[in-house]
């Protein structure tokens, strides 16, 4: 390719876009009508151009009927909203539980001793509850056997006779 | 949710409030036609389109509020569109449709380019450009697409694109020769 065919080729691309200047377009033109590679290639330019546009409008043609959906509103997510909710929460929460660790009375843990008080209880009010029904199936008078009652329910005010001699007075 | 199909919208004027045609939404509602054009020119499947113009919708919407002109808007959802067909570009599935499967629609839907001339086209040769754009780089293609098919003049596509007229010349003249070359190394004599 002779030199000139080289400088005119660099101009083929702007001369078919008339980005030339006059005098650049006037040299391009008389150089074409001389050199037939060069009318090849302008042509080989031009053609390639009409072709990619047969590509490009067979693609509109398709994309004409793509359809967008758009929202009108944007979806939008409040982050300070949502972490303040979620910081009042948590606050309820904790203060909830200190609270209650605070506030709870302990549990008193029993020792072995006032286990075996409160069973020796319990059998001597069951003894002496046993001993007061007899009395009142076998004997008239009705005071002593409400006295035998009401010293169940004061001697021994935690068991469960005890409940059932206040019925019993009652 | 509160849908509105913008071609639906456009034809029936729900969007006429001055409001909307203000905000970044009533510029691509009032762009779409040449934002699915540049879809278009990068050869993307009708599905592929979709998405591309959904994820710009939505990228138009979240931009709401940062109103400057609308040029620099309509500068900016162009800029958006491309670098989003690119993408899909890149994952190679641009200019999927072989030439023969162009032509019979062509054939038979009776459409017709702008610069195409009546003559008969050879499959052949649509092939080889067809070929030549898939394999085009990424720095040659949209200015190619914008220029060509878009009809924007260099100093606009360097304004999208982020480059200087002159470099935007040179793309092209790089791009068109690759095009060109192909097709007489093939042996087409145009």
């Amino acid at each position: 390719m002779e030199r000139s065919c080289e400088e005119i080729r660099e101009m083929l691309v702007d001369y078919t876009d008339g980005q030339l200047s006059p005098g650049e377009a006037d040299k391009v033109s008389k150089h074409l009508t001389e050199c037939r590679n060069c009318r090849r290639m302008l042509n080989a330019l031009q053609k390639s151009l009409e072709l990619a546009d047969v590509i490009w409008a067979d693609g509109l043609e398709q994309t004409k009927d793509v359809r967008v959906s758009i929202q009108s509103k944007a979806k939008k997510i409040h982050w300070p909203r949502y972490a303040a909710v979620a910081a009042s929460i948590l606050l309820v929460l904790t203060t909830s539980i200190v609270w209650r660790a605070l506030v709870r009375p302990a549990k008193k843990e029993l020792s072995f001793v006032d286990i075996e008080r409160r069973i020796n209880e319990s059998a001597s009010a069951a003894r002496l509850l046993a001993a007061a029904e007899l009395l009142a199936e076998y004997s008239d008078n009705e005071a002593i056997v409400k006295e035998q009652y009401r010293y169940i329910v004061d001697t021994y005010p935690q068991t469960s006779e005890a409940v059932k001699a206040k019925l019993k007075i009652q | 949710m509160n849908e509105i199909n913008p071609d639906f919208a456009a034809k029936a004027g729900q969007t006429d409030s001055e409001q909307l045609s203000k905000s970044n939404l009533g510029i691509f509602l009032a762009e779409l036609g040449r934002l699915k054009r540049i879809v278009a020119g990068f050869g993307l499947s009708p599905s592929d389109g979709e998405d591309v113009l959904q994820d710009v919708s939505i990228q138009a919407l979240k931009r709401s509020g940062k109103y400057r002109s609308r040029e620099d808007d309509v500068r900016w959802l162009i800029k958006v569109t491309v670098n989003r067909c690119l993408m899909e570009h890149r994952r190679r599935r641009s200019f999927r449709r072989h030439a023969q499967e162009i032509l019979r629609r062509r054939a038979k839907f009776g459409a017709k380019s702008n610069r195409a001339d009546e003559k008969a086209i050879v499959v052949e040769e649509l092939e080889i450009v067809r070929e030549s754009m898939q394999k085009l780089d990424d720095p040659l293609l949209g200015p190619v697409v914008l220029r060509y098919f878009c009809d924007l003049n260099s100093k606009e596509v360097g304004e999208i694109l982020g480059l200087k007229p002159s470099t935007v010349r040179s793309r092209l003249r790089e791009a068109r020769m690759i095009l060109a070359k192909r097709l007489l190394e093939r042996g087409v004599e145009p």
